[in-house]
């Protein structure tokens, strides 16, 4: 722009945010039947998913090694993993493929911001989003007081950056299925929300106990094990202290590919272009 | 607006440059036979479409040029190659002195798009609420923005659905948001695919009038795609026809006329309902005593084709005027789509 120099990235990221926030009070409070009944159907959702573990966990008071506080802990610390996801990547943001395969990511290119800048910060929906998350953190700090965690700074900052860890995973995860909609848009347009719906489905669950085949399969092809099972273990103290550097790494190797694939398919969509609108406007 | 980034083109005040550039597209190809289905998923057939092929194309700071052609002639991949949503196969795309793929943060700051069938409204805030959103993400100054906006919704006419639902909208109210939505970072370079695709007449007039005020105060470029001739010989001094990805004319309207064919129509009025015949113009409708005639008048002498008539039978009025644009292009385009069948999209090519 003329005569302006250009704002720090923080800045900038600052006030993306600000106004994705802003339109998303805009949307809730559009009335207020859909204020109401959204919220209660997220917390009802929100609950819902911990039950059947947690009900469990109360059974059978705990379940393994794991006792039904600490059960509570890794289910609530998921619970914010994917709370977190649903509030910063909102917006078919984290469902890339739902983009990519209806064409909608023309809408972002024509924008005058880096993707990466839009990724990060136009699918933030602190208002219809945050349910889980909210719920996610209350249930984190209420276990932490009953198993009795030492909260110092040091094991803040590695809840901080296992959390973040785990969102990466989450959302690496998603751009590496979700890229394939660069090659086939309509084919795997839902592509994203099956292998969302696998990690929020198997999340609850403690891996301990599986073969070492079946676990690799759970950190790797399905990384279900860093969205709780493993930094969960981490921050408990549950063996081994490297632990708690296993989800931040894998975090990093995931992010590299899913970064390599996803801009191999765009380099693809700037051959191709949208597949899904035709210059008539029809969808194929 | 940013600084323009130096370079040999914006020292010349080009700001559009496509230099050999060619872009082609496969289409899947097979029948609804079975067999053929089958035989589709181990090996798949494609058809490739030639949408650009060697185009050559400059545009000038504060010209406005009509880009046309046939369906599939290529329109609108060029404004998507502009607008970055596209690379080219091969040649070079500079725009604003910037390759629109490699630099398009910085770039599409400075250009405004608007596709007719697209929006870029949010679809469920009141029209306010995107023109606010558009502020933030375009990082455009305060000050700036106050000072475009009022003018922005008087001359679009945005007041009376200023706070209204984008979802809610007519299409021409949500037309004219969007265009107001492309304009209000007051960009250098406007590309308009297709803009007043299903408005009516007023709507169309009104859009129309207000981007030809926006270049006469601004000196804004712009570059609009339409089938509209009219529409596109009102707003647009330079004509660049596009056929079979090919540039098959550039120039202004009345070379166009008079290279391709200076239709006329010529209507006489005789006392009975036998029509004059002649060797050099076409009799295309008679009603009566009424006769209408089409030549072209870079090869006719109308003087003489008058006389002709008079030879003939006796003539009680005459009229003669210029075949309308639309007329013309169409003319132009049955020439064009069967001149150059090798370059043709209907030409098959498999992979």
């Amino acid at each position: 722009m003329e005569g302006k120099s250009e704002p720090n990235i923080v800045v900038r990221m600052m006030r993306l945010w600000g106004i994705a926030a802003w339109m998303d009070l805009l949307w809730v409070t559009k009335d207020l039947k859909q204020f109401v009944f959204y919220f209660g159907a997220e917390a009802l959702l929100s609950v819902a998913a911990m039950s059947t573990t947690l009900l469990l966990a109360a059974r059978f008071n705990g379940i393994g090694a794991w006792s039904t506080d600490q059960v509570v802990f890794m289910l609530a610390y998921s619970t914010a993993v994917m709370g977190a996801m649903e509030t910063f990547f909102n917006f078919n943001v984290l469902e890339i493929s739902r983009r990519i395969g209806r064409g909608q990511l023309d809408h972002v290119l024509v924008q005058p911001r880096p993707l990466w800048v839009a990724i990060l910060t136009e699918g933030f929906c602190p208002f219809s989003g945050s349910g889980s998350l909210l719920i996610g953190l209350g249930l984190l700090a209420w276990s932490t007081s009953r198993i009795g965690i030492a909260v110092t700074t040091g094991w803040i900052a590695l809840l901080l950056v296992s959390l973040a860890a785990s969102c990466a995973v989450v959302l690496a995860f998603s751009y590496l299925w979700g890229s394939l909609a660069f090659w086939s848009p309509r084919g795997a347009e839902e592509v994203c929300s099956s292998s969302n719906v696998m990690l929020s489905a198997l999340r609850p669950f403690p891996l301990d106990g599986l073969g070492p085949v079946l676990l690799g399969g759970m950190l790797t092809f399905a990384p279900i094990g860093f969205v709780g099972w493993l930094p969960a273990r981490g921050l408990l103290g549950m063996g081994p202290s490297w632990q708690s550097a296993a989800t931040p790494l894998a975090a990093l190797l995931f992010g590299i590919v899913a970064s390599f694939i996803f801009r191999k398919g765009l380099r693809e969509y700037g051959r191709t272009g949208s597949q899904r609108y035709l210059s008539h406007g029809h969808r194929r | 607006m940013g600084a323009p980034a130096p370079s040999a083109t914006s020292a010349m005040d080009i700001v559009v440059e496509l230099t050999g550039v060619c872009k082609t597209f496969r289409q899947r190809q097979r029948s609804e036979k079975l067999g053929d289905t089958l035989r589709n998923l181990i090996r798949p057939r494609f058809r490739e479409v030639r949408a650009l092929d060697h185009v050559d194309l400059t545009i000038r700071r504060g010209e406005i040029v009509a880009y046309a052609g046939p369906n599939g002639a290529g329109k609108s991949t060029t404004v998507k190659l502009l607008s970055s949503l596209l690379a080219p196969d091969s040649g070079t795309v500079r725009a604003l002195g910037m390759d629109p793929v490699r630099d398009r943060a910085r770039y599409v700051g400075r250009i405004g798009v608007l596709f007719g069938q697209r929006t870029e409204l949010w679809w469920d805030h009141p029209v306010s609420a995107s023109f606010e959103w558009k502020r933030v993400v375009w990082d455009i100054p305060r000050d700036r923005y106050d000072r475009a906006l009022p003018r922005i919704r008087e001359m679009l006419g945005l007041d009376a659905f200023f706070n209204s639902m984008a979802r809610e909208l007519s299409l021409g109210q949500r037309m004219r948001a969007d265009l107001g939505m492309a304009l209000i970072h007051e960009p250098e370079i406007l590309f308009l695919d297709e803009p007043t695709i299903g408005l009516d007449v007023l709507a169309k007039r009104a859009m129309l009038q207000f981007i030809r005020e926006l270049h006469d105060e601004q000196g804004l470029t712009v570059m609009l795609t339409s089938h509209d001739m009219d529409e596109l010989e009102q707003l647009a001094g330079r004509i660049v026809l596009l056929a079979n990805g090919r540039i098959a004319f550039d120039g202004d309207w009345t070379t166009l006329r008079r290279e391709y064919a200076d239709r006329r129509h010529l209507t006489l009025e005789t006392p009975n309902a036998r029509a004059p015949e002649f060797a050099n113009a076409t009799l295309v409708r008679t009603d009566g005593g009424r006769h209408e005639y089409v030549f072209d008048a870079g090869r006719v002498d109308i003087p003489a084709l008058l006389a002709e008539a008079a030879r003939q039978t006796e003539i009680l009025d005459v009229e003669t005027h210029r075949a309308p644009i639309d007329e013309v292009i169409a003319g132009i385009y049955e020439k064009l789509q069967y001149s150059s069948p090798g370059t043709s999209e209907f030409s098959p090519a498999t992979a």
